[in-house]
């Protein structure tokens, strides 16, 4: 069963332009210039129940843009998506509760609350009862071995120890979906490590989808068993990880093998 | 309702740490209403007098409460935040739980006054008595009728404002526009009654927010009669109904022109 479907999926934005210096300000106030570029063209795939799907590009590639689509932040100019049944633009709030997102590069928790505070706020925020926010609590707090900083304030914690907790918070009301940003940028390899595993886990425990962005093959081949790349907003490969066979460690270099073994002309990076 | 209770109490813990921050502010509060005891003080040298039918001690205590709202309301949350979560796009890390945006801002408001008001009630009521003297003709009523008026006319204010804010999706800057609100607010609003103001003007005023967000509450502790609570009352359940619908309609046409800086 496809828990996300995205058809055609395009977006487009519209970016002021200023030529350099005073004239170009002065001109911009007068003649404002702006230009269209397409972060999403016509992007079309689907994810099933259970999956765990790396979906990676260089920079300004779609990635970020896609997946605040398919969680209805972003409105699509053109284009179908559903995620679980729900078109996410027009019940966000409904596919809220049945989603998790994690962006690395930002922090989702209240730094002034201990973990703890801020799980009992989440559990409030999707209106799950005290007794099972407990309980889940607990769960949680054994998965993630958080009990050592449970109770001191997240502004306190290391940022290994922070993302632990942010995605605990993720879980608390039981994603089907689990959208993770580049969960695991700025880590150090062993915090790195847990994390992957913690992941690893979730998906094979509570079967939960997972849709990843990163730019860390690490991340990629030992959490994902299929593989999607795009670059200028548009799909180039779409595969599963057995097919693909990674012999260089940055994410450059993949790209470009795949531009190489698809014929296509090679991106600027 | 309850995950914004949930939302309104972490803000309000947040809150209690910066108390001491708050109580520096109350210097100006202090400044400002010391400026026009004296000013009030002078223009009714004459015992007896009653400008626009206000009594000396009337008119210093409208002062004192429409100033007492002014600096009490005071939030980053429905100015500052709304507009730089939407130029710098945070509110997409915000939009994505299930609550209303605007809810969540409006609960966060609601914990910052719900610290700040009081601390500056308790200086404007200390104040008030030691330099002006206990209000003639206040009593229960006049309390519990400000009392829900300024809760209404607090909230009012908050609403007001984040449709200000909420301009961010469509402009660089929304803050001009709140300049202009709170200058309104404060120049018109809280220094003088409406009844100051000339005959043709009071009208017009009666429809901007100064009604229902300062004047209300403070004429109906200065002076409480019956059938001005309820007409404060309706124009202030208006105002809010009014509001919140102009709140929700922006959001709902701004959130889809959203551009959020790197995708």
């Amino acid at each position: 069963m496809n828990v996300i479907e995205a058809e055609n999926l395009s977006k487009t934005f519209r970016v002021k332009q200023k030529e350099k210096g005073m004239k170009g300000s002065i001109r911009a106030v007068f003649k404002p210039k702006t230009e269209e570029i397409k972060a999403v063209n016509g992007v079309s795939f689907a994810v099933e129940e259970g999956e765990a799907l790396a979906f990676i590009g260089p920079n300004g590639a779609g990635k970020s843009t896609t997946i605040k689509m398919l969680t209805g932040i972003l409105y699509p100019d053109g284009g179908r998506v559903q995620v679980l049944g729900i078109d996410p633009t027009k019940k966000r709030k409904q596919l809220a509760y049945q989603i998790g997102t994690v962006f690395g590069q930002k922090e989702q928790l209240w730094t002034h609350l201990t973990p703890y505070d801020n799980f009992q706020f989440f559990g409030a925020i999707y209106d799950i009862p005290d007794r099972e926010t407990e309980k889940r609590i607990g769960e949680l707090t054994e998965i993630f071995e958080l009990s050592a900083f449970l109770n001191t304030p997240v502004r306190n914690l290391s940022l290994g120890q922070r993302i632990r907790c942010e995605i605990a918070a993720s879980l608390i009301h039981r994603p089907k979906v689990l959208f993770l940003d580049e969960p695991t940028i700025g880590l150090d390899p062993v915090v790195k490590e847990n994390i992957r595993f913690l992941i690893r886990q979730m998906n094979r425990e509570f079967h939960t989808t997972i849709f990843l962005t990163s730019h860390d093959i690490g991340d990629i081949e030992k959490l994902c068993r299929r593989v999607i790349i795009v670059n200028s907003g548009q799909i180039v490969l779409d595969d599963s990880m057995e097919h693909l066979k990674f012999a260089d460690a940055s994410l450059e270099d993949i790209i470009m093998r795949v531009y190489r073994e698809k014929g296509k002309e090679e991106p600027a990076l | 309702m309850r995950k914004y209770a949930v939302i309104y109490r972490s803000v309000f813990l947040e809150n209690l740490q910066y108390t001491m921050n708050i109580a520096l502010g109350l210097i100006s509060y202090f400044i400002f209403i010391f400026v026009f005891i004296n000013l009030w003080g002078y223009l009714y040298a004459e015992p007896g007098t009653r400008i626009a039918g206000y009594t000396r001690e009337q008119m210093i205590w409208y002062v004192m409460i429409t100033e007492m709202l002014w600096f009490g309301a005071r939030s980053g949350a429905v100015a500052g935040q709304v507009s730089a979560d939407i130029r710098g796009g945070n509110i997409a890390y915000l939009m994505n739980k299930p609550y209303h945006y605007t809810l969540y801002i409006l609960a966060r408001y609601t914990g910052e006054w719900s610290i700040r008001l009081p601390m500056y009630m308790a200086l404007a009521v200390a104040a008030g008595i030691m330099m002006v003297g206990k209000l003639p003709g206040f009593g229960l009523p006049a309390l519990l009728s400000s009392a829900v008026s300024i809760l209404l006319g607090v909230t009012i204010n908050g609403v007001f404002k984040i449709c200000i804010s909420l301009l961010s999706f469509w402009i660089e800057d929304a803050n001009p526009f709140q300049w202009l609100y709170d200058k309104l607010i404060l120049i018109v609003g809280t220094v003088f009654p409406i009844e100051i103001f000339p005959e043709a003007m009071r009208p017009f005023l009666k429809m901007t927010p100064i009604y229902t967000v300062c004047y209300g509450p403070a004429k109906l502790a200065v002076d409480f009669r019956m059938d001005q609570y309820l007409d404060i009352l309706l124009a202030q359940f208006l105002y809010l109904a009014a509001g919140c619908g102009l709140m929700f309609f922006i959001y709902e046409k701004g959130v889809k022109k959203l551009y959020v800086n790197g995708g």
